[in-house]
């Protein structure tokens, strides 16, 4: 058994590493700090002996109080290796906590999004390869035609898990999230990026097997960055429900558009990446200068 | 800004607010003293809105309120209410793949508790207050109804708050269950002010030294629970027989007639009033009118 908290005493040849009684004492009466207070319960879990040398820097009812919040520790868990590998790159533990009710951060959905992202590059992909054959003239680059449905159906993917993270509807329990003093807006940012961080491995990993240009999982990004700071912005101006359906809606009109006009790929094209870049840099803007009458639920 | 909860908790000017067409308060006055009120109304009457208001949720069409000394309206002010609240909303969703520890550790986070050790030591607090100390482990989805609503109210008493917004604790909660919830709201450490809504008048006459009656949007009571089953002196009557001068009337467990009215039927015998007379008698005379 070894260890390598802070504090750690030095071990005795050939002996196990233990607790020192510093650390014991700090951590029972609170000092230790986050870190240490996770090192030491790791530790303690399952080492008898330091538990036992524990006991003695506590005064029973301390203990027995101790022990309630230690089991309620327990009960809570550290969820996952994906949960415990973002504490250890710096994301503050709370947060992480906030992330477990996001809908769109759960395996179902990731699952869904990338089902979904794999049947249409599959369809791209099996017509632009030539698999099967593909309906009506391609008069753009080769292949282009079958990206359609792609084009059309990634960025609304990446924009449902923003929404899904800041609509009411997704969230049980979101009166007690509106009735709270935590802010409504970083509550909303920290899932919302969460959200959109989640969805864009899947979809840009799809994209590499789509034929097409080399950039087009790249040339997904910015759409699906200005599809979702667009419809948080325009969240605060018709509310959260219509401006997720308007916004799908601005992204679907001219993509079938283009798609009708044999032209799909000009969506992504760079006259339209100069357009999301400038749309993503207004709402950006416009939700930092609006941020205090974020709520989440509704807005003021 | 400071808290004043020395005077009134609550005090509400004036305070409308519709949807669509309905007018779910219309014209509310009211001042909530320290303690228990109990909001008495049937379903419909607005307990749901005002609360929601009260718990900064919810935004007024018009009207003032004061809640803790704060305006909700002010930003900074309506976080302030917000870290001395405890709310139980009437439909409490609740993320049913959590564990109960889970949820607590997420409503924890919201009160801004952000320290670990103290997170969990308020959450083992709450839950020995609310006897759920052997369910931290299991899913919400696996509770019954009964500790759905313990953790509802355990959810509230995160972070001692010093006014706890209880919108129907009592809904779904079997006898026992109900007089665990009044033992447990009588032994609330801290002495928050406590708002909660039902349309069980024994909870009110049992629990609240203020009880207030909304009917329609409009405060129709408010007093003490003898005020209320005051209103009702003299008429109210026990009787052998059926008289249909009679607002209203029902047999009762042993056979006799309780007559609520202003005539009393012949042979009836006088009988003192409860809290639920004056409030069905109330309620009678609002949709009268």
């Amino acid at each position: 058994m070894t260890s390598s908290f802070p504090g750690a005493a030095e071990p005795a040849a050939g002996a196990a590493w233990h607790a020192g009684e510093d650390l014991l004492a700090s951590y029972a009466a609170g000092t230790a700090g986050a870190v240490a207070d996770w090192s030491v319960e790791a530790h303690l879990t399952t080492c008898a002996s330091c538990r036992a040398a524990l006991s003695a820097h506590v005064a029973p009812e301390r203990l027995a109080h101790n022990r309630s919040a230690l089991l309620v520790r327990v009960a809570i868990g550290d969820a996952g290796p994906v949960r415990r590998l973002l504490r250890r790159c710096g994301v503050p533990d709370h947060v992480l906590s906030l992330l477990a009710a996001t809908p769109s951060l759960r395996a179902s959905w990731l699952l869904s999004v990338a089902a979904v992202a794999a049947v249409v590059a599959g369809e791209a992909a099996a017509v632009g390869y030539g698999w099967i054959p593909g309906g009506g003239p391609v008069t753009g680059p080769p292949g282009s035609a079958a990206l359609a449905p792609f084009l059309l159906v990634v960025p609304l993917l990446v924009l449902a898990g923003v929404a899904a993270a800041f609509l009411p509807v997704f969230d049980p329990a979101w009166r007690l999230a509106a009735a709270a003093p935590f802010s409504g807006f970083t509550l909303l940012l920290v899932r919302a990026v969460a959200a959109l961080a989640a969805a864009l491995v899947p979809v840009t990993g799809v994209a590499f097997v789509v034929p097409g240009p080399g950039w087009l999982p790249v040339a997904l990004l910015l759409p699906s960055l200005a599809l979702s700071a667009f419809a948080l912005a325009l969240a605060l101006v018709i509310g959260p429900r219509a401006a997720a359906v308007a916004t799908a809606a601005s992204w679907a009109l001219p993509a079938l558009w283009l798609a009708a006009a044999d032209v799909p790929l000009l969506i992504v094209a760079p006259a339209a990446q100069v357009a999301c870049a400038a749309v993503l840099c207004a709402c950006a803007v416009l939700l930092y200068l609006r941020r205090d009458r974020f709520e989440l639920g509704w807005v003021r | 800004m400071t808290l004043n909860v020395c005077t009134a908790v609550v005090r509400i000017d004036g305070l409308s607010r519709r949807y669509g067409a309905i007018r779910a308060l219309d014209g509310v006055d009211l001042t909530l003293q320290r303690g228990i009120t109990g909001l008495l109304g049937p379903n419909g009457a607005g307990k749901t809105t005002l609360l929601s208001i009260l718990a900064t949720v919810a935004e007024p069409d018009a009207g003032r309120v004061s809640v803790l000394g704060l305006d909700p309206r002010d930003g900074a002010e309506r976080v302030e209410i917000r870290r001395h609240l405890g709310y139980l909303p009437q439909e409490l969703g609740y993320h049913r793949h959590f564990t109960v520890a889970a949820f607590l550790d997420y409503v924890a986070i919201l009160k801004e508790i952000t320290n670990r050790r103290r997170r969990a030591e308020e959450i083992a607090k709450v839950l020995a207050i609310t006897g759920l100390e052997d369910r931290a482990r299991t899913r919400i989805r696996a509770l019954s109804g009964g500790m759905r609503q313990r953790l509802g109210i355990a959810q509230a008493l995160l972070g001692n708050p010093k006014l706890l917004i209880l919108d129907e604790p009592t809904a779904g909660l079997d006898p026992e269950q109900r007089l665990r919830f009044r033992e447990l709201l009588s032994g609330l450490p801290g002495d928050p002010a406590i708002v909660l809504s039902t349309h069980q008048a024994d909870d009110i006459a049992a629990i609240c030294p203020q009880v207030v009656v909304l009917l329609q949007g409009r405060v129709h009571f408010s007093g003490t629970p003898a005020g209320l089953a005051g209103t009702a002196d003299g008429r109210v009557w026990a009787a052998g027989a059926r008289d249909d001068r009679a607002h209203l009337s029902w047999r009762g467990g042993d056979g006799r007639w309780r007559h609520i009215g202003e005539q009393p039927p012949a042979g009836a015998e006088l009988v003192t009033p409860t809290v639920e007379d004056g409030y069905l008698l109330l309620s009678h005379a609002a949709g009268a009118r």
